[in-house]
């Protein structure tokens, strides 16, 4: 049974389909690269997934549970975590009190205290390398260190399902290796599913992905292994007919 | 006693109302001026627990305390028939004030509360207004005439015990008020609450998204921040002046100077309505008996000056200033 399962999802705007009778199976522990450009639809993929809006048609179903109409708040216990393409911090919390909230509302959030919470978010804080804005309200981070830290808050939920939404997006190439390469090892010690959203086919999110899934004006087009979703030519074409960077 | 120091803070704040008591018991003529700092401190900290915690504005909140006026005016007028009941009475009187202040912040949190930020606030300022309006008209509760029952409390208690009630145990119980309202601020701040409500102030859409069921959490804090102003209502406005009429006690002024005591003290901070109470109120009272006539035309500006330098109020504005010293842990 695969963790998540889309079927036939699809999602209006007015007389705009964003997203387009989509179907698709996400594994657990499965590292998936969802690539599209501006507009694709990815976003609204996204927000179909942890329930921010819901489809007019098809079901969304996560470890053979249909929560196609659950509200996002009882999804995030079930185990479906979020990054967002902006960070989006609760500004005057520290980053510790930012990180325990992940864990006092994630999966494991019921039986966690506030004590045991920010145990966790001092043990997330310190992987992370974090430990030197602890205490710091998290709107006085940079962007960068926003990221991480909105990062290792949703790890903090102790999920199954992540959802990154351009979590790469305007870091420098080095800083991106490296907190890719810290994701995929997480995510592989927790067995957590990474579905990572990119704009671009960027090497290093996508070199990582078992599995690449392309949208192209809300419609899946490709859906293969890494390697023969880049060499296909409905990739090439989507992309202006450049062919993927190497 | 592990637990002891997480509500260590509490300390400065019931050392203030100590003062204050001693103060008005010891300092011939300081008594009626600190009965109205206690009353500021109680409605900044009890209006914080909803406004400073979740950051939406209530400007329908003294209806909160306008309900509990007339529970308590309700039980005295109403049950003083009842001899044998006795003190009971008052007692009664407090439990109505809460059922009637939640009651009516349920009604209006199931509709209000579905709305965000300024569409909140506009949504609750005909609150107070149409509540006052529906009393007069409909004539509910002696409409406008109101209710007068010093002569119901002087039956009920003894000519002697209701006027110790009037001028001393009423303005005791605001300070008691005022402490429960600091310590059950504190109670959820060091709580999931506490962080629930942080996490929706900032950002409503990715706390639910982190698993935050911010209806659940905005609608504890606002039955919270209404029953607590329903005791107010019930002590400071019934016990300690005997009458209730309608204008009076739907006056949306009293919104506006909750607004402001936790503005300038610094909202969703426990301190703040303890400094901003004080400040408001000393500043009212003196520049009323030194320019009498002028308060408000200087208090604004003082107001405007406070908020543009300290923008996270006087607490808010020590807090980022004793960071990392021995005092942080008493200024929450």
């Amino acid at each position: 049974m695969a963790l998540l399962e889309l079927k036939n999802v699809t999602k209006r705007f007015g007389g705009l389909v964003a997203v387009n009778q989509v179907s698709l199976e996400i594994d657990k522990g499965e590292f998936v690269g969802i690539v599209g450009p501006n507009g694709s639809g990815k976003t609204t993929l996204f927000n179909v997934i942890n329930g921010v809006f819901f489809p007019e048609e098809g079901t969304v179903t996560f470890e053979g549970r249909d929560i196609t109409r659950l509200p996002p708040f009882k999804r995030a216990p079930l185990g479906i975590g979020r990054t967002f393409q902006i960070p989006r911090p609760f500004a005057s919390a520290t980053v510790r009190e930012n990180i325990a909230v992940g864990a006092m509302f994630g999966t494991q959030g019921r039986s966690l205290n506030v004590d045991g919470s920010l145990q966790i978010a001092d043990q997330i804080i310190e992987r992370v390398d974090l430990t030197a804005h602890r205490d710091k309200p998290a709107g006085a981070l940079t962007p960068v260190e926003k990221k991480l830290m909105e990062i290792a808050r949703s790890l903090a939920m102790k999920p199954k399902l992540l959802l990154m939404d351009e979590a790469m997006a305007g870091m420098h190439p080095n800083d991106i290796d490296q907190m890719v390469s810290f994701i995929k090892r997480v995510a592989e010690e927790e067995n957590i599913a990474i579905v990572a959203m990119v704009e671009h086919i960027m090497r290093a999110v996508v070199g990582l992905a078992e599995k690449v899934i392309v949208l192209h004006q809300g419609s899946k087009i490709v859906d293969a292994p890494t390697k023969e979703a880049l060499e296909d030519p409905k990739v090439v074409e989507v992309y202006l007919g450049h062919a993927p960077e190497d | 006693m592990k637990q002891l120091p997480k509500y260590l803070p509490l300390a400065p704040v019931f050392a203030a109302y100590v003062v204050m008591f001693l103060i008005a018991e010891n300092m011939e003529g300081m008594w009626q001026l600190m009965s109205m700092l206690l009353f500021y401190c109680a409605l900044g900290q009890a209006f914080n627990v909803f406004m400073g915690m979740t950051g939406y504005v209530d400007f329908g909140y003294v209806a909160f305390l306008g309900m509990g006026t007339y529970g308590m005016a309700l039980s005295i007028t109403r049950l003083v028939q009842y001899e044998f009941l006795g003190v009971w009475i008052i007692v009664i009187g407090f439990a109505l004030a809460m059922v009637m202040s939640t009651l009516l912040s349920m009604a209006v949190g199931a509709v209000a509360l579905r709305l965000r930020g300024a569409y909140f606030a506009i949504a609750t300022i005909g609150v107070n207004e149409g509540f006052r309006f529906l009393i007069e008209g409909a004539r509910i509760w002696n409409g406008s005439e109101g209710m007068i029952f010093t002569a119901d409390l002087n039956t009920i208690l003894g000519r002697e015990a209701a006027a110790a009630l009037c001028t001393y145990w009423a303005d005791i119980m605001v300070l008691v008020i005022a402490a429960l309202a600091a310590s059950v601020t504190l109670f959820y701040m060091r709580t999931k609450v506490g962080y629930a409500l942080t996490a929706l102030r900032e950002d409503e859409d990715a706390a639910k998204v982190m698993g935050i069921n911010v209806t659940k959490f905005k609608i504890i804090a606002f039955i919270t921040s209404a029953s607590l102003a329903g005791l107010l209502g019930a002590t400071a406005w019934a016990l300690k002046t005997p009458y209730v009429f309608p204008p009076e006690v739907f006056e949306i002024h009293y919104t506006i100077e909750a607004i402001i005591i936790a503005m300038l003290g610094g909202a969703g901070t426990l301190l703040g309505p303890v400094v901003g109470g004080l400040v408001y109120g000393l500043s009212k009272y003196y520049l009323s008996i030194f320019l009498p006539g002028f308060q408000l035309l200087i208090f604004a500006p003082v107001i405007l000056v406070i908020i543009v330098l300290f923008p996270e109020g006087i607490v808010g504005m020590l807090k980022a200033r004793t960071k990392g010293t021995g005092v942080e842990r008493f200024i929450v």
